[in-house]
């Protein structure tokens, strides 16, 4: 309470109030008093540290209603003779303030700040490559290298796309090798083993089988075990139900385990 | 890994909030943990040399990170006009004050400019949120609380980022201009300015 008082520059109802307390104390004898006392010690420097910083201020007195009259003008107000039909809150200097008026501000705010420019990558958004050129210029040299790097993550994701584009290109591959052959002979389903091994590379032949088990599980290869328990894998008919044919399919599964010595 | 944490700064940067050295070692680093500080300086230097960018640390203690522009912006960014305008007009009337305001009479500043903390701004919208919570989350202003006040009252000072981004000259430059004076007029904060 009184706190404004107490701040006033011009009063000593602070130096007061210390004295006071300073007499008070002496009549102090239970902890509770001593407690109630520090917590008065708090208050006051707070209200000391506040009057302080006030008295500083005051030495090169800063007139804000000045300054936001200055504002105004600079973001572009326009004061008629009128008054505004809106409520008119006190304070408020009547005038119309036009829509770009913050960005005015802005423009000029943004002379001052060495703000980051906002990374995005050039492969998002064509717009933006207009602007970007136009920060180089300032950086010279920076300029290409920057660009260099940009372009890294641009290759990077080139790159990725065609990689999983390779794999379904393999696998289509591989199905119509497979059509191929069963059309010259069929009926006759071909050995597993015969189709996924390739007798130079252990590598390959793993990939093979990597292949072949995206044609089972979608349902447009099937293989099967013959008499002498050894799979054996066709290409299953374009057929209407084919959905639940692959969901039949499905079902099996089949364990192979195969290193180089048995490759070998 | 140092070109991975550069393109992570960069990207974390976006939003203009500070990136936090817990994320540092979560995404890029991860089994490196020995390396921290070489991956951090290497990067660094990268963001320095290849896009003119600074690596600040704005808290040692905590370990939080922010990119300034090591040159000053030649052209206007389309972007975040507006709200740089304001926080400049901010950042003038705490400096102009001498450094801490309280809350109240920030807002009553504002109030002189058309700008309300109860109601919908039509640039700014929800002014209230952008001034004590995105710009100080942005660590462009730093809130504090005054303690034993009733109401309880806070106060504004610059954040970190500001202090980084925007220089006290700069700012007194601002404001004299915008009044038409020389900024000797106010012998307190020029002389600050000038320090």
């Amino acid at each position: 309470e009184n706190r404004e008082a107490m701040l006033s520059s011009k009063s000593n109802r602070l130096t007061e109030a210390l004295e006071e307390a300073n007499a008070l104390f002496d009549g102090v004898c239970r902890a509770r008093e001593a407690a109630l006392d520090a917590q008065f010690l708090v208050l006051a420097s707070n209200i000391g540290k506040e009057k302080a910083s006030e008295l500083h201020s005051e030495i090169s007195a800063f007139d804000s209603t000045a300054f936001a009259e200055d504002l105004l003008t600079f973001m572009g107000i326009n004061r008629t003779e009128e008054t505004n039909d809106s409520e008119d809150e006190s304070g408020e200097s009547g005038g119309f303030l036009p829509e770009d008026a913050w960005k005015r501000m802005g423009e000029e705010a943004l002379k001052y700040f060495k703000r980051a420019a906002g990374f995005h990558y050039l492969l998002g958004s064509w717009k933006s490559e207009p602007s970007v050129p136009k920060q180089r210029i300032e950086r010279q040299k920076k300029a290409t290298s920057g660009k260099e790097v940009q372009a890294m993550p641009a290759q990077l994701k080139k790159m990725e796309e065609s990689h999983q584009e390779a794999t379904e290109k393999e696998v289509e591959r591989i199905l119509r090798i497979l059509q191929t052959h069963f059309d010259n002979d069929p009926q006759i389903p071909i050995s597993f083993f015969d189709f996924v091994i390739d007798p130079n590379s252990f590598a390959r032949t793993v990939e093979n089988m990597f292949h072949v088990s995206f044609l089972i599980r979608d349902g447009l290869a099937r293989i099967k075990l013959d008499e002498d328990g050894l799979p054996v894998i066709e290409p299953t008919k374009n057929s209407g139900a084919g959905e639940e044919d692959s969901k039949g399919g499905a079902r099996n599964q089949v364990i192979i385990r195969l290193d180089q010595r048995e490759w070998q | 890994q140092v070109s991975e944490l550069a393109q992570f700064l960069l990207i974390k940067d976006q939003k203009k909030l500070p990136i936090k050295r817990a994320d540092i070692l979560k995404h890029i680093i991860r089994e490196y943990r020995d390396a921290y500080s070489e991956i951090v300086n290497k990067a660094g230097r990268s963001l320095q040399e290849i896009f003119g960018l600074k690596l600040v640390e704005i808290d040692s203690k905590r370990h939080i990170y922010i990119l300034v522009n090591s040159l000053a912006n030649s052209e206007g960014k389309c972007q975040e006009k507006e709200k740089m305008g304001l926080l400049l007009v901010i950042l003038s009337f705490i400096f102009m004050k001498g450094n801490s305001v309280k809350d109240s009479a920030l807002w009553e500043f504002l109030h002189l400019l058309r700008v309300y903390p109860g109601k919908e701004h039509g640039v700014f919208g929800d002014v209230h949120k952008l001034v004590t919570e995105e710009f100080v989350r942005q660590k462009y202003l730093d809130i504090t609380p005054i303690p034993m006040t009733d109401p309880p009252e806070s106060k504004f000072q610059w954040g970190p980022r500001a202090e980084q981004e925007i220089s006290k000259r700069d700012v007194l430059n601002a404001v004299a201009k915008i009044q038409g004076k020389d900024p000797t007029f106010w012998a307190s904060q020029y002389s600050e300015a000038e320090a």
